[in-house]
């Protein structure tokens, strides 16, 4: 019924957009962009596709080959859970990730609450530090950390590696998303903390009971940002853990690639797709908390 | 509760000069205390003062005998309403008003009722457990109302409750919330800088400019003896017209000697050390005569005529092209453009001392 009236008022010469009409120009300017938008989306899938198609494709060697043939097979999948130390690498990934989201999450929570809401000695100036510091390259510092690493752990035996590689991933994410999650905050009316300080908050009760929930779908991307961290670096990984029993998925996956004694691209790809499913979790489950606009109604709006 | 204030003085960090300095009221229990003042005179700055959310600078705060000066705002037996509401967006209604009960750890049946009577008295019972973003301006004032009820406090601070209310309602909540306060049998201190919500509620105003006190007193007072310039300008509308001039050989000149006006025997005597000297006076708009047979008169041209209805409001000009504003009831006949000739209500007129601005006929 509802389609049926819309072509009625259509038939009857009405123009409803709110837009001007096109011109030709414009119609030219719109085929152009949809052109390019659809270039781009084949260049991001068709990798995606041959990736996916790889992984099942029992026909596929050592080396994936751009053929016809395809068997459906999840043979490159046991290869990886037999003849790998898959399962490891994605125990050792998460335990990265979530160690590196927890951190980063908790620290922002205060970093971020504290730079929005307290004025004290130094704050510009610690501010300005952070910003300039990230400038910086992580990267640049690994002979550092592969020697603080070593003074630590020769005091506390049970400081690992990964343990390193943790807190060099959370240390820039803290940094950088202070400053995110302090201008969210920022935007939130201080009139807020004062009716809770009247109500009998704590200055931690505010950030627990008020804050926080208000800033929730910040903090969710905040987390999933620094969750995701971990999976997709190589480099600090590759430098700092050394046996493979250790490895994230990263630096694991890559062995089936880059060396011909342990080549393996069909595996490679398997585990790659793989590798999607706790992302593609994380963002199940969080999606309802990263609808945003919670803030609105709180003050007048 | 009795809030005094004794030599109050606020400074913030990094600023040069005081905020407010030399506060010194006495605001009794069960009154209804308008904080009236400018934006940017202090009225707020007092307001959280008093509620703990500022610290005091120098001076005391004593509730009844207790000093407050140092104890947390939860612990002070207040309640603020924000200009904003400031109502928690997370929370549903009933959530947010039940808050300040939870966070005390009171028992779950009687924090219930609470929430259910104050929302009963305010009229909000059917949306308690909607979000506030899902609730008009006025209910959402309704709720931000009632949350500081639910505590039943000794003292109720409201700043500025109803500058966000469309004008209507605005006059229906200003009934309402006098209404509250004597049911309440609370202390109330409101800030505002409307003239007419503290004409309209207040027991008691307090006008501050410039981090001082400028008046204090009942609202009547006020309207008709303004203690200096100051509160005259800010009380009334349309605004006192303030005449400069001289006080010479007992008449008021005006400096272009285009009004002369002898004063009542009263004001004469105050008036007698001002020989000579540079004085002001105030008249309300609608003390003039309108016909001008009886003593002093002065003309004036008809320059605009703003219509409202019980009344006319004329911006008028003088000969010697200083404005006047005149409001006459509005059946009298007035034609722009036209000059007449206007008198004075003697026992109307406000002197100030044009140096100091404070006024003489006490």
């Amino acid at each position: 019924m509802a389609l049926f009236s819309k072509k009625n008022k259509k038939e009857k010469g009405l123009y409803l957009s709110d837009k001007p009409p096109l011109t030709v120009a414009g119609i030219i300017g719109l085929v152009m962009s949809y052109t390019i938008l659809f270039a781009w989306v084949l260049a991001i899938v068709w990798p995606l596709f041959q990736m996916v198609v790889s992984a099942f494709n029992g026909r596929q060697q050592q080396y994936i080959m751009g053929n016809e043939n395809f068997e459906f097979s999840l043979r490159h999948f046991e290869f990886l859970y037999n003849e790998t130390y898959y399962l490891t690498w994605v125990r050792n990934t998460l335990f990265i990730a979530i160690s590196t989201a927890l951190l980063t999450l908790v620290m922002v929570s205060f970093t971020g609450y504290a730079y929005s809401r307290y004025r004290f000695k130094g704050r510009k100036a610690s501010l300005m530090a952070i910003m300039l510091i990230q400038t910086i390259p992580t990267f640049a510092g690994i002979t550092a950390f592969f020697t603080m690493h070593s003074i630590v752990s020769s005091v506390i035996p049970a400081f690992s590696r990964q343990m390193m590689l943790i807190l060099i991933y959370a240390g820039p994410a803290i940094a950088s998303n202070t400053f995110i999650l302090k201008g969210y905050i920022d935007s939130v009316s201080t009139e807020l903390d004062d009716a809770a300080k009247i109500d009998g908050c704590s200055n931690f009760d505010i950030y627990r009971l008020i804050i926080m929930p208000i800033a929730r779908p910040m903090l969710t991307i905040i987390a999933l940002w620094s969750f995701i961290g971990p999976f997709m670096d190589y480099l600090l990984a590759k430098v700092l853990l050394t046996s493979p029993s250790t490895y994230t998925l990263a630096v694991g996956l890559f062995t089936l690639i880059s060396d011909f004694r342990t080549m393996n691209q069909p595996a490679f790809a398997a585990g790659g797709l793989l590798t999607a499913i706790p992302i593609v979790i994380m963002f199940v489950v969080l999606q309802k908390q990263l609808v945003s606009g919670l803030t609105s109604g709180s003050v007048k709006g | 509760m009795k809030v005094i204030m004794k030599n109050l003085g606020k400074k913030y960090e990094g600023r040069e000069n005081f905020t407010l300095r030399n506060i010194n009221l006495e605001i009794d229990d069960q009154d209804f205390c308008v904080i009236l003042g400018p934006s940017g005179c202090g009225k707020t700055t007092l307001l959280r003062m008093i509620a703990g959310l500022n610290s005091i600078t120098e001076g005391d705060l004593y509730f009844d005998e207790r000093r407050v000066n140092t104890i947390p705002p939860k612990d002070r037996d207040i309640a603020m309403v924000f200009q904003s509401y400031a109502l928690y967006p997370h929370m549903t209604v009933y959530d947010n008003m039940a808050f300040s009960l939870v966070m005390r750890k009171e028992r779950k049946k009687l924090i219930d009722e609470r929430v259910k009577e104050a929302a009963k008295l305010l009229q909000i019972e059917e949306y308690l457990y909607a979000k506030p973003a899902d609730i008009s301006g006025g209910q959402r004032q309704r709720v931000a109302l009632g949350r500081a009820i639910v505590r039943n406090p000794s003292v109720f601070l409201m700043d500025e409750p109803l500058s966000n209310l469309d004008a209507k309602l605005r006059e229906h909540m200003r009934v309402e919330l006098v209404r509250l306060h004597k049911s309440l049998g609370t202390t109330s201190i409101y800030v505002t800088h409307d003239q007419t919500e503290a004409m309209t509620m207040a027991t008691k105003i307090i006008l501050l400019d410039d981090g001082k006190i400028q008046q204090v007193g009942k609202p009547e007072e006020f309207y008709n003896k303004p203690e200096n310039i100051f509160v005259a300008r800010f009380i009334g509308s349309p605004t006192i017209n303030i005449i400069k001039g001289k006080y010479k050989g007992g008449k008021f000149v005006s400096e272009t000697d285009t009004i002369a006006l002898t004063p009542s025997k009263e004001d004469a005597e105050y008036l007698k050390d001002f020989e000579g000297k540079e004085i002001s006076i105030g008249i309300r708009p609608e003390r003039f005569e309108s016909g001008g047979e009886f003593g002093d008169t002065f003309e004036a041209t008809i320059d605009v005529i703003e219509m409202l209805g019980k009344e006319k409001t004329l911006f008028a000009t003088l000969k010697d092209g200083s404005d006047l504003v005149i409001s006459t009831p509005g059946h009298y006949d007035y034609k722009e453009g036209e000059t007449h000739t206007f008198g004075f209500d003697i026992k109307a007129i406000h002197y100030f001392d044009s140096e100091t601005g404070e006024r003489i006929n006490r």
